[in-house]
């Protein structure tokens, strides 16, 4: 069993363990396309939040490829895909109690999104 | 899974306290719960998004009340025992020694 050095601390504390991947995963979006969250519930570890699913966003930026968490957390493969990051506007989460100058930017995985 | 944890777009929990000069930690035991947290993750038995998976399966009354890192010291003990590291008789066997050198 590998165990945590005294010398191996303080570039774990600063730099955590990347998730990031080199792997050469096409992209299916790019900045500018219209996406829409999937609707889904799994039982297990998901990174897309509820308030998302089902909501149309916009890409914002593409941050390259990393492990994708839910499969990752059921040891079941680091499937690496790319993970954008996505304008949704307030009006689009919470109707017209949202600002209307409001968005909320998050990352969401390739895994997540459908052409919208 | 749409658990307690996923409480974005919530109502109801007041406003955010923001502390003056806050501080890493809270207390001692807090830091010393991290450092319990990085170096079990090292024994490479689960991974960051499987310690996650395992916070999002806390009891959701404990998950609202219970302080930050005391949820970290429960889902530790919930993956030490799943994963093999002791047994939940070794740990109340451990809990009921301390406590009783704790009174004398």
């Amino acid at each position: 069993m590998p165990v945590l050095t005294a010398a191996m601390v303080p570039l774990l504390v600063t730099k955590g363990r990347s998730a990031r991947r080199d792997d050469a995963v096409p992209a299916r979006f790019k900045p500018g396309d219209q996406i829409v969250a999937k609707v889904m519930s799994p039982l297990t570890h998901t990174r897309l939040p509820r308030y998302v699913r089902g909501r149309r966003g916009v890409i914002e930026r593409d941050h390259g490829v990393f492990v994708f968490p839910d499969t990752n957390a059921l040891f079941a493969g680091p499937h690496p895909q790319h993970v954008y990051n996505v304008r949704f506007s307030a009006r689009e989460l919470w109707g017209p109690e949202g600002a209307a100058t409001d968005a909320i930017y998050i990352d969401l995985w390739d895994s997540y999104l459908d052409r919208a | 899974m749409n658990g307690i944890h996923d409480m974005g777009g919530m109502d109801g929990f007041g406003p955010i306290e923001r502390e003056a000069d806050e501080p890493v930690f809270h207390e001692p035991w807090e830091g010393r719960i991290f450092a319990l947290n990085m170096a079990a993750g090292a024994l490479g038995k689960w991974n960051l998004d499987r310690a996650r998976y395992m916070r999002e399966q806390s009891d959701p009354v404990e998950y609202l009340t219970l302080g930050y890192y005391e949820g970290w010291v429960l889902r530790l003990e919930a993956m030490g025992v799943e994963f093999g590291l002791f047994t939940r008789e070794e740990l109340e066997r451990k809990r009921t020694a301390l406590a009783a050198a704790e009174k004398s």
